[in-house]
């Protein structure tokens, strides 16, 4: 059994309660820090190895070391936004293990001298957000925030602040955005948060995992961290898989594991069937193809690199031979095409140009032309955006297109009288 | 935004061609400058900088970065299109704009803008006149490749309130107009609804698009997205002539364009189609009020006089101008030193050079600039504003001091500027009696009670004090809120000691200006039109009567002949009315329109309006500004039986030279030619030299005008400010003592009346322009919460106010920023509805209404 | 009544939360929303005054955010995740039976206007589909509504209208 940082809650039963945290080592980390220089705490994680397990895959400790060292309001802006297809793990820690995050998250403002922390989280998770007041609240009563924490002199206080039903809020500055008040649109980078993020002030945004990582790390050293996973990839990662799988979940695995053993534990795809495409990293990464070379290859920040995708939040949808890709395809351009800011042109316009031309495959109007035209309006989009999300919304069309060109053939011709439109497979609903 | 010689130069390539350019500089502004390479943008606009949503700007981009393990610098080339807009100039920066890709770039940008926009440039406003279209023929692609079915159908002419349409399908989303009310005028009343391609622009204000600056979004939406009420459908661009003005309604001088086509419902004459910015960086930059824009529709109005009208058996009855002129110069004649004028804020220098001109001659210098609220001209010769101020060049280490005005309403465009000062860093003091719309960005306020404000300037704090002694210029604008002639004086005189004591004036950017109630109040008194000052603030040697004289005059017989220009005394005045009911002096007014008070003359004559001549008009900071002839005068084809309007000056001069004055000048040129010889201020200027202009950053308008907007390139003249005494050293300027008035206190069971200007109002010319009708407030008093509730009314009440023996009925508005027991009653919102020229109303007594 | 009569506790507990006003405006939607059901323009001017902020933006956060309603919805708001993690479990045929079982299609309120329905992008528990919030609680009225089978939904549908009728 390998190392497990942050689903504890599956071996400590009843983990959310406050004194079972504490009973199993809850805070000591915390304690152990507040004794420590904060610059060392940013050089420990730094040497941990630890990248941001939000989707950039950023070294979380180069990130806290680009925060400005004066004495100046700074914030940290936890992001709980989890609204990735396919993404359910940050959720699972703060149902499970929330004292886990708020430790890191304190911890993460100890290190860069932060008075407030903000856990945005969306409002789907409206439930988990009480979990969150909860804890912060027993958090308060037990001095573990406010003034002169644990007498250590660093003051410290943290709110929970709940979106309302927009992905872009994800990205870190739409994020913040939102957190002002705003529209959540991406704002234009640089400056970057850390020069200039809430109310124009230092901020640091990291996922919850990210930051659930954090006391395990102060606890048991950069050293310990490294030594889980590869170099691509330190520690272990929340594989969240869904999809055509036998038993899909969250799935704690040191990183380097490949997507075959991946499967296998999550109990072998569904009816037998055979694997056809791979989202490494929900809708947003490019698919894969499963091949052989694909299915063995040890997944880390770098591994999917040369393939044109990456391993994102590890928020893993398999597809199997049932899925015509070019339906699944359009299912994740509605998808980008609903949750597409609208503020630049290439991702507002190209978002919905993509929507009418998948929309003619379920007409049964695709003609060959088309095909071409849905990889071109997707090319055209590239490069161009504000934010990433744009250039996500390209990546499902040019790579179903590279690799599954048949599933689109097969709608031309269908539309052409030679095939049957094709419709989803009928699948039993799955559940108890 | 602006570029200063001292800054610091750094080389920056852009397409194999290095180039110096000001560091820090916006890249798309200095490609222009600099390489007169024209970056095409949408959502940028220079002066509402960056958004960066567009994304048309897109250029190669290479930086200087030094090599990690050489060590040595080298150029990185961005590995994808950048967006110029939002880069600033740096040593070494790289710019391609002529390769394929880039070209690429901009095509498939233009193509997603196009993909749902409506193709209906044949009907649009902005067709001839558009960014998107210039662009696309530029730099687009030939045809879309979207299926038309696909596109995405949104909603057509959608008001946003009555003044602006908002066409869904036509908009690129540059949120240009949504960051202009936002950042430049605060008011914020548009945004963006839903997202996505869904997002659209809305208001929710009430009433709509609720903003007295709203037409500026429709000259710099780049599409005809957004378009006035006014204008839609209404002419062409390129059918349309562009003839320089100058606002005739407000004491900032506006820089506008007529925009005139022949109509055929108007005989093949030409007619005013639009009023638009014209750029004046000095001035208004590229932007002008709603006021501004669309009040000219009285202009060409059927109510306009064609012809003299001479009292015959107690009827006004048409008259040929040989006629009417005969008679006014006869009466005038017999006054001799009883002729007295009355001049309006309309009139230009010429006017009133020729009016004072004819009245001095009879020996009287009985001459009145209406409306007479203010006082202090002569002051401002002394510590105006020295030439070459700019309020658009004030910010970081100046100070501006506002005492006694609601600038917002007053003077709108100074409001913009005094705003856009403090947020580069200037420090604001306000001496008002309530919260306006500058508080936000004040340093110090100081709330003195109403007629207090001069000895509140006697007695500013150390804190306010150190501001100003501090600061690098310092202007003070002094307003008309609640001021008579005499309060007024003080309050100047007040703030000319503190710029004079703190070492701010004969400076640029240093000096005092009045916000005059009106457009060419400033001009008036240079001209010499007042009691005591002859042209070019000469004392004359036997004072005439002032405004409050000549109403007396016309009882008692001080006055037997009374010239009435363009004002309406009798709208306001209560007692000018019951003076010229009953007074035996000969009255003639010379007007556009049957007025209030043309209903008293024995005389009127028809006056042209503003777009129908030519002349000059000097604006608060004294910038002489030159305006042109847009249309044929009204009444141009009853020339030949002795009809039609005649500009005010050439009335006067006609009636001159009857009674033995010079030949009339042919043109309005040629008199200013003799202003420039009598009025030593204004020597060495002349139409010709007035017409010039100095360059404009940013450079906006003509082909540029994606850039800019479709305001317009001025090619009008930018104008000349004449120097004021201070100007030629400081023993020409001294402090004087103020007679500062004390403070009106309300007295038992009265309230404290105080007359304030309404950016709109119901003067017959602003009743004429439909579309700002509904923006005219009921007339109203407004009244702090404690106030209302001790006099037991709220919101929308009538209540009468008893006003020099006058029941004035006003709805009550209750307002927590009117201080207690005081009566904010705004000017001109119906006749006589505001107390007489004075910040006090002493007897007062509150009625309920029944509705 | 205004929001300030009835929930004044609530909005200064969230002003307290953020340096500036204007980022209280999302949980002073929520309680507006709860107050009434859905953001009336009362509300709205409300808010617009205790933060701050111009009517018009509150109006264009309203649309922004997909949670947000400024129209009249049902009782209980029912979110379907139709996704494509969920979809490739049976999710749009689920949709489609909870539809036909409440006579209404996406997006529209039952008769009874105890129930507005709309099919969802994901929200995060694509290893339970198929899914289904009721106001944005995945356990409502003693029940999950994960991990859901149509049969069961149903039946969990006609718990929830019961305990309200009997409410
Ligand atoms: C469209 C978009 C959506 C995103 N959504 C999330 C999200 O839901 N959660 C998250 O942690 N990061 C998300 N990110 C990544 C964040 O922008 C940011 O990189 C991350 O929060 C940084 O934290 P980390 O360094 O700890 O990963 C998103 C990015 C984009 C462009
Ligand atoms: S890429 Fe899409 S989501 Fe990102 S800023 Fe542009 S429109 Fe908004
Ligand atoms: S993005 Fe640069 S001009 Fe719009």
């Amino acid at each position: 059994m390998s190392e497990i940082i942050l689903l504890r809650n599956r071996e400590i039963e009843n983990l959310r309660n406050y004194d079972v945290y504490v009973e199993h080592g809850g805070f000591e980390a915390l304690k152990k820090t507040l004794q420590m220089d904060p610059e060392d705490v940013i050089t420990e994680v730094k040497d941990s190895n630890l990248r941001g397990r939000g989707g950039a895959g950023f070294p979380t400790g180069v990130k806290w070391n680009f925060m400005p060292r004066e004495d100046v309001t700074k914030y940290v802006a936890v992001n709980a936004d989890e609204s990735e297809p396919g993404t359910f793990k940050d959720r699972e820690i703060m149902e499970e293990n929330p004292y886990q995050l708020l430790e890191g998250s304190l911890i993460c403002a100890y290190a860069v001298g932060a008075e407030l922390v903000y856990i945005y989280i969306r409002g789907e998770y409206w439930e988990i957000a009480e979990i969150l007041d909860e804890s912060i609240e027993r958090m308060r009563a037990e001095g573990l925030l406010g003034q002169d924490i644990l007498g250590s002199g660093f003051s410290c206080d943290m709110h929970v602040h709940i979106g309302a039903g927009a992905y872009i809020c994800g990205e870190e500055t739409a994020l913040l955005n939102s957190l002002e008040g705003k529209r959540g649109q991406p704002r234009i980078k640089p400056p970057f948060p850390a020069q200039s993020g809430l109310y124009s002030k230092p901020t640091v945004v990291n996922n919850v995992e990210t930051l659930a990582n954090v006391p395990w790390i102060m606890e048991h050293g950069a050293d310990a961290f490294k030594a889980i996973g590869t170099e691509g990839g330190a520690g272990t990662k929340i594989f969240s898989v869904s999809g055509c799988v036998n038993k899909p979940g969250n799935y704690e695995l040191p990183l380097g594991i490949t997507f075959r053993e991946l499967f296998e534990i999550a109990g072998g795809i569904t009816d037998g069937n055979q694997v056809k495409g791979i989202l490494p990293a929900g809708a947003s990464a490019a698919i894969l193809p499963a091949t052989d070379e694909i299915l063995d290859m040890p997944l880390d920040y770098e591994s999917l690199k040369p393939y044109g995708t990456g391993l994102g939040s590890a928020s893993v949808i398999v597809l199997d031979e049932t899925v015509d890709m070019a339906w699944a395809a359009s299912k994740m351009v509605q998808f980008f095409a609903h949750e597409s800011c609208g503020q630049c042109t290439p991702c507002r316009e190209g978002t919905y140009w993509l929507e009418r031309l998948y929309e003619r495959i379920d007409h049964g109007d695709l003609d060959p032309e088309d095909v071409e035209r849905m990889d071109s309006v997707a090319a055209q989009m590239q490069g161009k955006c504000i934010c990433a999300l744009g250039e996500f919304a390209v990546n499902p069309v040019m790579a179903t297109i590279k690799h599954f060109r048949e599933d689109y053939d097969a709608a031309v011709a269908a539309a052409q009288g030679s095939g049957d439109i094709p419709v989803m497979p009928e699948t039993t609903p799955a559940g108890d | 935004m602006a570029h200063h010689e001292e800054d610091t130069l750094v080389t920056v390539v852009i397409d194999d061609v290095e180039y110096q350019m000001p560091e820090g500089m916006n890249l798309v502004d200095a490609a222009k400058v600099y390489a007169d390479n024209d970056i095409p943008v949408f959502c940028y606009h220079p002066k509402l900088g960056n958004a960066g949503n567009c994304r048309m700007c897109l250029v190669e981009l290479g930086s200087p970065r030094r090599n990690r393990e050489t060590g040595e610098m080298e150029l990185a080339w961005f590995p994808t299109l950048q967006t110029a807009c939002t880069q600033t100039v740096r040593e070494g920066l790289h710019v391609r704009t002529a390769t394929q890709w880039v070209a690429d770039g901009r095509r498939e940008i233009l193509e997603f803008l196009l993909s749902s926009h409506p193709l209906d440039c044949p009907i649009c406003d902005k067709g001839g006149e558009c960014p998107l279209q210039n662009l696309t023929m530029r730099h687009g692609p030939g045809t879309s490749r979207m299926y038309w079915n696909d596109k995405m159908r949104l909603g057509k002419h959608i008001p946003l309130g009555e003044i602006i349409y908002l066409d869904q399908e036509r908009c690129i989303h540059c949120a240009r107009c949504i960051r202009f009310q936002e950042a430049i005028v605060d008011d914020p009343v548009l945004s963006f609804d839903k997202r996505g391609r869904k997002q659209q622009i809305i208001t929710n204000s009430d009433p709509g698009f609720d903003s007295i600056f709203s037409g500026n979004t429709t000259d710099i939406c780049p599409v005809g997205a957004l378009t006035t009420a006014d204008f839609r459908f209404n002419a062409r661009p390129w059918e349309m002539q562009a003839i320089g003005g100058i606002d005739p309604h407000t004491p900032e001088g506006a820089n506008f364009v007529y925009d005139v086509r022949p109509d055929r419902e108007k005989g093949g004459m030409n007619t005013i189609k639009r009023i638009m910015p014209r750029q004046n960086e000095a001035v208004n930059e590229i932007w002008i009020s709603d006021k501004t824009r669309f009040v000219h529709h009285y202009m060409d109005h059927p109510d306009r006089l064609t012809t003299p009208h001479i009292r015959k058996n107690g009827q006004l009855t048409p008259a040929t101008w040989d006629e009417a002129l005969e008679v006014v110069a006869t009466k005038l004649n017999a006054a001799g030193a009883r002729a007295a004028a009355i001049g309006g804020p309309r009139l230009a220098n010429e006017d009133f050079f020729a009016i004072q001109a004819l009245i001095r001659a009879m020996g009287s210098s009985s001459l009145a600039a209406y409306p007479a609220l203010m006082d202090g001209a002569d002051i401002v010769n002394q510590v105006g504003v020295a030439s070459g101020t700019n309020l658009g060049d004030l910010g970081a280490g100046d100070a501006i001091l506002v005492v006694a005005s609601d600038l917002h309403q007053e003077a709108p465009i100074w409001w913009v500027r005094v705003k856009q000062a403090v947020e580069r860093g200037a420090q604001l003091v306000l001496v008002t009696g309530r919260e306006t719309r500058l508080d936000k960005w004040a340093a110090h306020i100081i709330r003195s009670p109403y007629g207090g404000e001069a000895s509140a300037l006697n007695a500013l704090g150390d804190d306010v004090m150190q501001v100003l002694n501090g600061a690098t210029h310092m202007v003070a604008l002094v307003g008309s809120e609640g001021m008579s002639p005499a309060t007024s004086r003080a309050v100047a005189q007040a703030a000319a000691n503190l710029l004079i004591e703190t070492g701010h004036v004969g400076q640029a950017g240093s000096g005092l200006i009045m916000v005059w109630p009106g457009a060419n109040l400033q001009g008036a008194y240079d001209m010499g039109f007042h009691h005591r000052l002859g042209p070019g603030y000469e004392p004359v040697d036997e004072a005439g009567l002032d405004y409050a004289g000549i109403i007396e005059g016309l009882t008692n017989g001080g006055v037997e002949f009374l010239l009435v220009a363009g004002a309406n005394p009798v709208f306001d005045d209560a007692d000018a009315e019951a003076a010229l009911s009953g007074t035996g002096a000969f009255v003639v007014v010379q007007d556009l329109f049957l007025t209030e008070t043309a209903e008293f003359a024995d005389v009127v004559l028809p006056a042209q309006s503003t777009a129908e001549r030519e002349g000059t008009f000097t604006n608060g900071e004294r910038r002489v500004q030159r305006f042109y002839q847009a249309i044929e005068p009204l009444g141009y084809e009853l020339i030949d039986q002795g009809g039609g309007a005649r500009a005010d000056w050439l009335i006067a001069r006609q009636l001159h030279n009857k009674l033995g004055g010079p030949v009339p000048e042919i043109a309005a040129t040629q008199l200013f030619a003799q202003i420039a010889k009598t009025v030593p201020q204004y020597n060495g200027m002349s139409h010709a030299k007035l017409a010039r202009v100095v360059p404009q950053f940013p450079d906006v308008g003509g082909d540029d005008l994606y850039y800019g907007g479709t305001s317009y390139t001025n090619v009008h003249g930018t104008g000349m400010q004449w120097p004021v005494r201070a100007e030629m050293g400081s023993e020409h300027v001294s402090t004087a003592g103020v007679d500062a008035p004390a403070a009106v206190q309300p007295e038992d069971g009265m309230l404290v009346v105080v007359p304030t200007t309404s950016h709109y109002n119901r003067e017959r010319i602003f009743t004429y322009t439909d579309v700002l009708d509904q923006r005219i407030p009921l007339p109203y008093a407004a009244l702090n919460p404690t106030t209302a509730e001790g006099l037991g009314v709220t919101d929308d009440e009538r209540i009468v106010i008893r006003l020099d023996g006058r029941d004035v009925p006003v709805t009550v508005l209750v307002d927590p920023s009117v201080p207690e027991n005081t009566a904010i009653v705004p000017r001109r919102l119906q006749k006589q509805g505001a107390p007489h020229a004075t910040t006090t109303a002493p007897v007062l007594r509150m009625e309920r209404v029944e509705q | 009544m205004a929001l300030m009569t009835t929930r004044r506790a609530d909005i200064e507990h969230h002003l307290a939360k953020y340096p500036d006003k204007r980022s209280a405006v999302m949980p002073l939607l929520y309680i507006a929303q709860e107050e009434y059901g859905h953001i009336t323009q009362e509300a709205i001017a409300e808010i617009a005054e205790i933060i701050d902020v111009d009517v018009t933006h509150i109006r264009g956060l309203i649309g922004f955010y997909t949670m947000y309603h400024d129209k009249p919805k049902g009782r209980h708001l029912l979110y379907i995740c139709t996704d494509l993690p969920c979809a490739v479990r049976g999710a749009e045929a689920f949709s489609e039976q909870i539809q036909e079982h409440l006579g209404i299609g996406h997006g529209d309120t039952t008769a009874d206007g105890m129930f507005t329905l709309e099919n969802v992008m994901c929200i995060g528990a694509c290893h339970r589909a198929p899914v289904m919030q009721v106001d944005f609680r995945f356990n409502y009225n003693g029940a999950n509504w994960e991990d859901l089978t149509f049969e069961r939904a149903k039946q969990q549908i006609e718990d929830l209208r019961e305990a309200q009728q009997t409410e």
